[in-house]
């Protein structure tokens, strides 16, 4: 067991590091995560060789695995179902476009711009598809949108297109054997079985020390797993499925939430997320560039194809219109989760894999970036009359706003 | 005439510094008192660990502001508290403005070179674009 202990201690000291980088720079955890293990993997492989992190060892698997598909159960818990049940329309029609548009599109920039195969096309377009509900939520809150119709709205639309790519992940690339439909059809009778069970089953054996709950939900998680790999399909399909139908019940049970959030980010994602950056080949971003642009561009034209004139129609006007698009064209977890889909089905190369996290990366900043740099909404604008006169200010900067860590953390108490 | 004061709240040394500066303001212009801390997210925000700082940044500051209330209490006065999500500055700036504050009190924090660099300051910027008078508590 010595090299298993040994490289499990270097995989969370790795965490710790990225950790840390996440608290002095301000930045997600995951992001951290990816970078250093983009950049564990540069330096450990030219000091000690490629295999001493392990990164294709079965437990490390297993655990990168798990990680992903408990992050995506929590995810999908977090969806607010009175609201959905409120705005289900609109925020159907919204997260379908916002999803269909950035899939065709970045397949159709993969496939014609950057010469793709096909399979490689459509994973590149499925990754691309995803909009970071974070992002979205955190901004919806600062504007204090959060409480209104519109932001509501928003917000269900953002599960729905994330629904849209878990869906295409699992199902786009099945063989569509017997197997396909045993998958489907257990996933029709187990997942509404579990919503009517598990409520019940925690109220009546649940709020122990044994932590039943927990164990209750990683056995429905695994099995469910276990089912879709078997049908060759993504564990995260049911994962992100039962995350949203038990959002109701298990996703109000913050204790509960909490004890998982401790072991997915305490032990789990760690190795999820430093895997998935590990995998990338620096070389390989070096010498292809362009290719970069081309997904981040196909990923943000697409998405203001599908979103801006939805803003349109709720009556927005233009600066918060694409203030909004913007925001809706980030994304970061579920696109990485799509990518290493891809590269451990090895329906994507090494290189197209390393391209494709790049973009995911760049999507998730480069879009808010712009948004706050020239979209931010009048209403954050201050009204000082003075402001105007500041000498070489332009409308941004009077803004006060500033992307990333442009502001100081004088005031934070965290 | 100050009719409400705005403090920025962090919990640190300086920002109960600024509170009880404001206090003291307060108490014989029978001033208004609004307490804002600021919850920062990481860039960019990651699902479910943004829900997870969230709920921890309005569990740790409803504790604090737990003892300003009582601090306010036993110098005759009342507080209005607000846990706001955002870029600190940005969100002073704002709630400033929309609360009508006559003056905005903030504590300073001495910082290295490489953070002032790295981070700019909350505190000049609040200077620069506040709609009001600015305290800064030293």
């Amino acid at each position: 067991m010595t090299p298993v202990w040994t490289q499990a201690a270097l995989w969370l000291g790795l965490a710790l590091v990225a950790t840390l980088f996440s608290i002095w720079f301000r930045v997600a955890t995951a992001l951290s995560e990816i970078l250093v293990g983009i950049l564990a993997q540069l330096v450990l492989a030219a000091l000690v060789g490629t295999a001493v992190l392990g990164a294709d060892e079965s437990w490390v698997k297993f655990l990168s695995g798990t990680g992903a598909i408990l992050l995506t159960f929590l995810a999908g818990a977090e969806l607010d179902p009175a609201v959905f049940k409120l705005k289900w329309k609109e925020a159907t029609g919204l997260g379908i476009l916002a999803f269909f548009a950035p899939f065709l599109g970045c397949t159709a920039a993969a496939y014609y711009l950057l010469n793709w195969n096909v399979q490689a096309s459509w994973l590149a377009g499925i990754a691309l598809s995803t909009t970071s509900i974070a992002v979205v939520y955190a901004v919806m809150l600062e504007l204090g949108l959060n409480r209104t119709e519109f932001g509501k709205t928003i917000l269900a639309a953002c599960f729905i297109n994330d629904l849209g790519t878990v869906i295409a992940l699992g199902l786009i690339f099945a063989p569509f054997t017997p197997r396909t439909i045993a998958f489907v059809g257990g996933c029709l009778v187990i997942v509404p079985a579990a919503c009517w069970l598990t409520p019940r089953f925690f109220r009546r054996f649940g709020d122990r020390p044994s932590e039943l709950e927990a164990k209750y939900l990683l056995l429905l998680l695994f099995g469910l797993g276990a089912l879709a790999t078997w049908a060759d399909s993504e564990a995260v399909l049911p994962a992100y499925l039962i995350g949203m139908l038990l959002a109701g019940t298990v996703g109000k049970d913050h204790v509960l939430v909490r004890r998982l959030r401790t072991l997915t980010f305490g032990f789990l994602t760690p190795f999820y997320f430093i895997r998935a950056g590990s995998l990338v080949s620096v070389p390989a971003l070096a010498a292809a560039p362009m290719a970069l642009i081309v997904l981040l561009l196909a990923k943000m034209v697409s998405k203001s194809i599908g979103v801006y004139p939805t803003t349109k129609a709720f009556g927005y006007v233009q600066r918060e219109g694409v203030y909004t698009t913007l925001l809706m064209s980030t994304g970061l977890t579920f696109g990485t989760i799509s990518a290493l889909f891809g590269l451990s089905h090895e329906l994507i190369t090494r290189e197209q894999y390393s391209l494709l996290v790049a973009a995911v990366i760049a999507s998730a900043v480069v879009p808010t970036l712009i948004a706050n740099a020239f979209f931010l909404p009048h209403y954050l604008i201050p009204k000082r009359q003075d402001s105007a006169g500041i000498e070489g200010a332009s409308e941004s900067q009077r803004a006060v706003r500033v992307p990333l860590s442009g502001l100081s953390s004088d005031l934070d108490g965290k | 005439m100050l009719k409400r004061i705005l403090v920025a709240f962090d919990g640190s040394e300086p920002a109960m510094r600024a509170f009880r500066m404001a206090l003291e303001l307060a108490e014989p212009l029978r001033a208004e008192l609004i307490v804002l801390a600021v919850a920062q997210l990481p860039e960019p925000a990651a699902m479910v660990e943004s829900s997870a700082m969230l709920e921890s940044a309005t569990e740790h500051y409803e504790g604090d502001f737990q003892k300003l209330r009582e601090l306010a209490a036993s110098a005759g006065n009342a507080i209005d508290t607000r846990v706001v999500v955002g870029h600190a500055a940005e969100q002073i700036v704002h709630h400033a403005a929309e609360e009508h504050a006559d003056l905005i009190v903030m504590g300073h924090r001495g910082k290295s070179l490489v953070e002032r660099w790295l981070l700019g300051s909350v505190s000049k910027r609040v200077i620069s674009y506040a709609p009001c008078s600015v305290l800064i508590a030293r």
